[in-house]
């Protein structure tokens, strides 16, 4: 059986972190992002929501979240930035208006998909 | 759509550039040098052709020391590779791109050589005499950037050179940035190589780049195979441009950049680099006046290229890039520019920037676009 901190470490080695959210173990990266998009439900969605300082998830909100997970989840990747804009009809300037963090660390990261491998 | 990433590669390419390389390839794109009919000696007159321009453009003295590579990056690694020896000492500077630091940590890392990373000043400059002053014994090269691709900075590599010369350590600029917007003096600046690339201010297509070396440095092949010459010997060539060319070289590539360089110079050098400079001064001007905005090293723009960084409070430069693809049309680049260590020194490391590169193409009014879809974001 591996001791907690060596389990920590082999997480921590490999880029990951656990906690439990909803009552379920889940992986994030450590800039928060989900490690496994699978591991995403709306309640999970609503406490981490509530955790970046929106006490609530309006329709707006969940339109882009919506919009995010189905896009990722046809095309294998996120949206780009037109196909985002015209898939919620919203600007992308009020996308960042509308959740804390913007777009990257707040609507992407909230809608559970990966990190984006931008050239970082 | 308004593109601002010139710095990237230029885009778009002059239509007279594409028109030429697509016929010339059309026309004689066969293997040059390798046979003897008529045509294979016509495609290789092209490529003595470029490389005789090269020369012109670099003040190199030997077109034959002009060897082709896929880019900068290319070129560097046959340069480092063909070099350094273990034991050696590099010294280089914290404004370089991945493309010079990256090489150099691989082959400190596996211990062959060690290196020092000379400091820029607050305006975005290497001074020369802190390279003279990091010079060792076994000190084997200085390889600098000749203009920040973050700054825009145009480093003093005239003085660099003296520096270098005096002790007789060979000295290499990165021209990745500068080569087509600043004429370069091989020969009067005591360079001993030039790395280029031909997709940026040369207007070629990517995939194509080199290295022009002096008569006196002695670079050795790490890329062996086939020349087109002497082929019964096992023995890779050690006559130049070969010796450092293995395989057969990216004729259209060489086409593109040798009408890129016809372009620059119907154009005139110094008036593309003018216009480009008018644009940023422009540029510059309407971020100082915006609040929540910050411009890096921008304050004098007279040793500049037409690159500028600038970040806004709060706003997380990939989301800003983001908003002014999707809203505004305009394509700037975000993030660290692979150069982390000039980041690390502005205090852009945690989140990047946002770059604006314009070029000849833009015109006052996507400078003016730019600095609005700024405005409405900070």
């Amino acid at each position: 059986m591996m001791a907690e901190h060596e389990r920590e470490k082999l997480l921590a080695d490999l880029g990951r972190q656990a906690r439990i959210v909803a009552g379920r173990e889940i992986y994030f990266d450590w800039e928060g992002f989900f490690w496994d998009p699978n591991d995403w439900n709306e309640e999970i969605a609503r406490i981490l929501a509530l955790e970046s300082g929106l006490e609530d998830l309006t329709e707006a909100h969940w339109k882009v979240l919506r919009f995010f997970r189905e896009y990722y989840f046809y095309h294998g990747r996120a949206p780009m930035n037109r196909h985002l804009k015209e898939g919620v009809l919203m600007s992308l300037g009020a996308i960042e208006s509308l959740f804390p963090g913007g777009i990257r660390l707040g609507a992407r990261r909230l809608a559970g998909l990966p990190n984006p491998r931008s050239c970082f | 759509m308004i593109y601002l990433d010139n710095a990237a590669t230029s885009f778009p390419k002059p239509r007279e550039v594409l028109d030429k390389m697509l016929r010339d390839y059309t026309e004689m794109g066969v293997s040059p040098g390798r046979g003897s009919y008529d045509l294979a000696l016509e495609a290789e007159d092209i490529v003595r052709c470029a490389r005789r321009k090269l020369a012109l453009f670099f003040g190199a003295p030997d077109p034959d020391r002009i060897i082709f590579a896929a880019n900068a990056t290319d070129a560097l690694n046959i340069a480092f590779n063909g070099l350094l020896r273990p034991g050696d000492h590099v010294i280089s500077t914290r404004l370089e791109h991945n493309s010079v630091l990256r090489p150099l940590y691989h082959f400190r890392e596996r211990g062959w050589i060690s290196y020092d990373l000379v400091r820029f000043d607050g305006k975005g400059f290497v001074d020369p005499d802190e390279i003279g002053r990091n010079v060792k014994q076994n000190t084997r090269l200085v390889i600098v950037s000749h203009a920040s691709n973050v700054l825009g900075t145009v480093q003093p590599v005239e003085e660099i050179g003296r520096v270098c010369a005096e002790r007789g350590i060979p000295f290499i600029i990165d021209a990745s940035q500068s080569a087509g917007k600043i004429p370069i003096d091989m020969a009067a600046w005591k360079v001993s190589a030039v790395a280029f690339t031909g997709h940026k201010a040369l207007f070629g297509p990517t995939g194509i780049g080199g290295l022009a070396i002096s008569s006196d440095l002695d670079i050795k092949p790490s890329r062996f195979g086939g020349t087109g010459v002497d082929s019964r010997s096992p023995i890779h060539t050690d006559t130049f441009p070969h010796r450092l060319e293995a395989g057969t070289i990216n004729l259209m590539g060489i086409m593109g950049l040798s009408a890129g360089m016809d372009y620059i110079m119907q154009k005139g050098i110094e008036a593309i680099h003018g216009e480009e400079m008018t644009l940023l001064k422009r540029l510059r001007d309407g971020l100082s006046g915006l609040d929540h905005v910050e411009t890096y090293c921008a304050g004098d723009l007279s040793n500049h290229v037409a690159v500028l960084t600038a970040d806004i409070d709060d706003l997380n430069p990939e989301d800003a890039g983001a908003i002014l693809d999707g809203d505004f049309n305009i394509a700037v680049r975000v993030g660290l520019h692979c150069a982390p260590l000039v980041h690390e020194d502005i205090g852009t490391i945690d989140r990047g920037a946002i770059r604006f590169s314009p070029g000849i193409f833009n015109t006052p009014e996507d400078i003016d676009r730019a600095i609005e879809a700024m405005a409405s974001m900070s």
